[in-house]
């Protein structure tokens, strides 16, 4: 295949290398190798567009798999490079057909196919739009893939929580998945299919939300943190054995870096019970969507800080706002016998105005 | 000198893969496989460091643990007369990283421990790799200060702030890196180990190399641990900002301020493009209609620093500053400074490349200097962006072009020839804090004459005869 082509000119063109991203790298903090840090990996991307180096070369490779694509590195670029899509098109050039790796490519499959996520989405009773809303406002929940079979109840506290949503049953996927696997044409048709309808788009999920905002614009979606102070007045705190609850939160990478919001979810946490900010709240939690699938080993090396401070903040919740890190935190608090629990926003919000919390 | 690097180079050969598999091998028995590498694809980001245009090709990067690994390394190539480069963060602006003549990369960023910091003598022992705001964030916490804040801090070492005696932006009134080196450990190019300095605030024992090192690039030894200076930490601090009509305007208020007895610890100017680059990105809410901008700030009691920024903003707007504001809260403060420290990236937003310059005068004359870039800069048909140190007489211009316009490209690089003669004219430095590095060497005999170059020269070779330290820099 010839190099040319593969990335966006201007994207490329638009690093500077003044090195400015080091320190938010999750991979470089790992290997303190500056081939993996997005300096780094734009210089390859460049020799790569030039024909220098084979964008199938074993040191790219390992380049495109390994960085997490959390783009921790975009805020904090003064130049502004658009790191995030320019890995995106590094993985369509390194994982087109064959060599795709095999563990994503049945969950490609699976999120691409609207029947089969609808089937299991009802098997596992996510959300659906209540006849009884009184005031319609336009704005639709978006289902996500994984959420629907993972996590049913985030979708379903959603719409409890925020009055006025819709629940289009029959919606698909927003291509996040395929977007961020080497398939970013099918990730943009399916966020443009899912974008037709009008009204914006509510999401519970940080990486859907990122990547149907890159396709269809910021103004079409609403993340539900922002969604609930727009539209609802915060409940009051939890209290635990009467005092309120301790409450920490990890940022989306997607949501924090991709979409810019981190003051909604701490503003609804903060009314929620006694907010703690997490050290480290803004880096990933190694989770990156598929990445805790395809490397897993690195995923807890990154992971492993974040357990060390949550062991030491003993919190009675760890708040998420993604789907992913939801699973991967889960997994983690459990290995390490932590009593906090880990649950979604949306989740933790019903909860306070249910009363239905156990400690 | 480089002629004899470069036959050197040829006999190990980076060309042939047998070779490469014995450089490797015994590479690898002393740093370990995992921290050496020469694979050719995972050496590109090896190649280049923040500076535009300047690039090389590197044998293997290594990435050793300590000061014995280092020496090892250095008695290896000094053997073989390969090349050495060290490397902390890759930030240089002067080329000072890029190993233009090949060789081994000495990537010393393993090397990042706080070894100590002791709150009486006011020192902190650290190793090359940690970066200057660790060492800050640490001394912090202790209740101590390291002033020096090159614009990189985040990302820049210490071993690099030593070997470049970087600057930052409360040079006015703390000074450059030099300033804090009260001692370094060194591996010479022969893999010998020495000390100079130490934690002592008085030691005329022999000619000064701790001073001699600083600054030195790389090109004399291997910083492999530090001994700096620390200082109580300031009770307080503040940050204002005075916009002007243009440059000499504001030029002429920095006069106005010193002259009015007051050295405030931070004295930074930016012109109208470096103005609007940053509020692009930062979004602060400056004002775009400006000339330019001075951005001011104290440190110390909180008397002292009220006193300060008091005067200096009414010295401002005496000297025609159009408007001053104070910052009220710690983070908008924060947050002003931060935006200063992105300047230079953020001016890439306005087209592509950048190529900028570190030119440096007395202070009395940068509004002289300012004028003449420019000049310069409409004579060369070329745009050029102006920030940096007000206080300390020290320019950042700034050219910002289209890369692959390649007379766009010729033309920047004459008028910095132009700009780089300017100062010196006006008594001043073709570079105040960035280094010499690759990109200047060409310039430096201009400033420092014959005699002196030669000089330079001959320390060089006493240090390393073989000429394998960072070759094509300072003294070649």
């Amino acid at each position: 295949m010839t190099a040319q082509g593969i990335f966006d000119p201007a994207a490329l063109g638009t690093c500077i290398s003044c090195g400015f991203c080091l320190p938010t790298c999750p991979t470089y903090q790992l290997t303190g190798d500056e081939a993996a840090w997005p300096r780094g990996r734009i210089a390859l991307m460049r020799a790569i567009d030039d024909g220098e180096v084979d964008v199938f070369d074993a040191a790219a490779r390992e380049q495109g798999s390994f960085c997490l694509g959390c783009r921790a590195c975009e805020p904090v670029c003064p130049a502004g490079v658009p790191y995030g899509k320019l890995i995106e098109q590094l993985r369509v050039a390194q994982w087109t057909g064959r060599r795709r790796p095999w563990r994503i490519i049945p969950l490609m499959w699976f999120a691409g196919s609207r029947r089969l996520i609808r089937m299991v989405g009802r098997i596992r009773r996510h959300a659906r739009t209540t006849a009884a809303s009184p005031e319609h406002s336009g704005d639709m929940l978006m289902l996500g893939c994984f959420e629907r079979a993972l996590f049913p109840a985030v979708s379903r506290a959603a719409v409890a929580t925020v009055p006025g949503l819709t629940v289009p049953r029959d919606q698909g996927c927003c291509g996040a998945l395929h977007a961020h696997n080497g398939d970013l044409a099918r990730g943009e048709e399916l966020a443009r299919r899912l974008a037709e309808r009008p009204g914006r788009i509510v999401s519970t999920a940080g990486g859907c939300a990122a990547h149907l905002a890159a396709v269809v614009g910021r103004e079409k979606v609403v993340d539900y943190s922002e969604a609930l102070i727009e539209r609802a007045s915060l409940p009051g705190p939890i209290l635990i054995d009467g005092r309120p609850a301790r409450i920490g939160l990890q940022d989306s990478c997607h949501l924090r870096n991709g979409m810019g919001v981190t003051a909604a979810p701490r503003t609804v946490l903060a009314a929620l019970g006694d907010y703690v900010e997490v050290p480290g709240a803004g880096e990933c939690c190694g989770a990156a969507g598929t990445y805790a699938i395809l490397r897993p080993t690195e995923s807890r090396q990154v992971l492993a800080e974040k357990i060390t401070t949550l062991t030491a903040l003993d919190l009675d919740f760890l708040v998420v706002v993604n789907p992913g890190c939801q699973r991967q935190l889960i997994s983690a608090v459990r290995r390490a016998h932590l009593r906090t629990r880990v649950v979604h926003l949306a989740e933790l919000v019903a909860m306070a105005e249910n009363g239905t919390v156990r400690p | 000198m480089s002629r004899l690097v470069g036959a050197s180079m040829d006999a190990v050969s980076a060309g042939t893969p047998d070779s490469r598999d014995v450089v490797s091998a015994q590479l690898a028995r002393i740093v370990g496989a995992a921290n050496l590498e020469t694979r050719p694809s995972a050496l590109v980001p090896y190649r280049t460091d923040a500076t535009f245009g300047f690039s090389g090709e590197p044998l293997a990067v290594v990435r050793p643990a300590d000061t014995r690994e280092v020496a090892e390394v250095l008695r290896w190539a000094a053997a073989r007369r390969v090349p050495v480069v060290p490397r902390g963060a890759g930030t240089s602006l002067a080329a000072g990283a890029v190993p233009i003549h090949g060789g081994i990369v000495l990537a010393l960023t393993r090397m990042n421990s706080i070894l100590s910091i002791d709150p009486v003598d006011l020192t902190a022992v650290v190793q090359p790799g940690v970066s200057t705001q660790a060492l800050a964030r640490a001394a912090n916490e202790q209740g101590l200060h390291y002033p020096p804040d090159p614009g990189s801090q985040r990302v820049s070492t210490l071993g690099g702030n030593v070997a470049t005696n970087a600057g930052g932006l409360h040079g006015l009134k703390y000074g450059n890196t030099a300033g804090y080196v009260l001692g370094v450990q060194a591996v010479l190019a022969d893999g010998e180990v020495i000390r100079a300095g130490g934690r002592l605030l008085k030691d005329v024992a022999g000619y000064d190399l701790v001073r001699l090192l600083t600054g030195s690039e790389g090109t004399l030894a291997v910083l492999t641990e530090l001994t700096l200076a620390l200082r109580p930490a300031p009770q307080a601090s503040a940050t204002g900002l005075a916009y002007f009509e243009d440059l000499e305007a504001a030029g002429d208020a920095v006069r106005g301020v010193i002259a009015a007895g007051i050295l405030p610890a931070t004295l930074e100017f930016l012109d109208a493009r470096c103005i609007r680059a940053v509020e692009d990105y930062a979004h602060l809410g400056l004002d775009l209609s400006a000339g330019a901008m001075l951005l001011f700030g104290d440190d110390g009691s909180p008397a002292e620093v009220e006193r300060t920024l008091a005067i200096t903003a009414e010295v401002m707007r005496e000297r025609g500053a159009a408007s001053v504001h104070k910052a009220t809260a710690a983070a908008e403060s924060e947050a002003l400074l931060a935006a200063r420290r992105c300047a230079l990236p953020a001016l890439s937003r306005l087209g592509g490349a950048t190529m900028l310059e570190d030119v440096g005068v007395p202070r009395s004359r940068l509004p002289e200097l300012v004028r003449r870039i420019e000049e310069i800069a409409k004579h060369h048909r070329v745009v050029i962006a102006t920030f940096g140190h007000a206080g300390d007489g020290n320019a950042h211009p700034t050219g910002c072009f289209d890369p692959k316009d390649e007379g766009q490209r010729e033309r920047v690089a004459a008028a910095f020839a132009d700009v780089f003669g300017a100062a010196i004219e006006l008594g001043g430095t073709i570079t105040g804090e960035h280094g010499v590095g690759a990109a200047k060497h060409p310039f430096l005999v201009a400033q420092l004459g014959a005699a002196q170059m030669a000089l330079q020269v001959r320390i060089k070779q006493a240090f390393d005869p073989a000429g394998i330290l960072n070759p094509g820099k300072l003294g070649s």
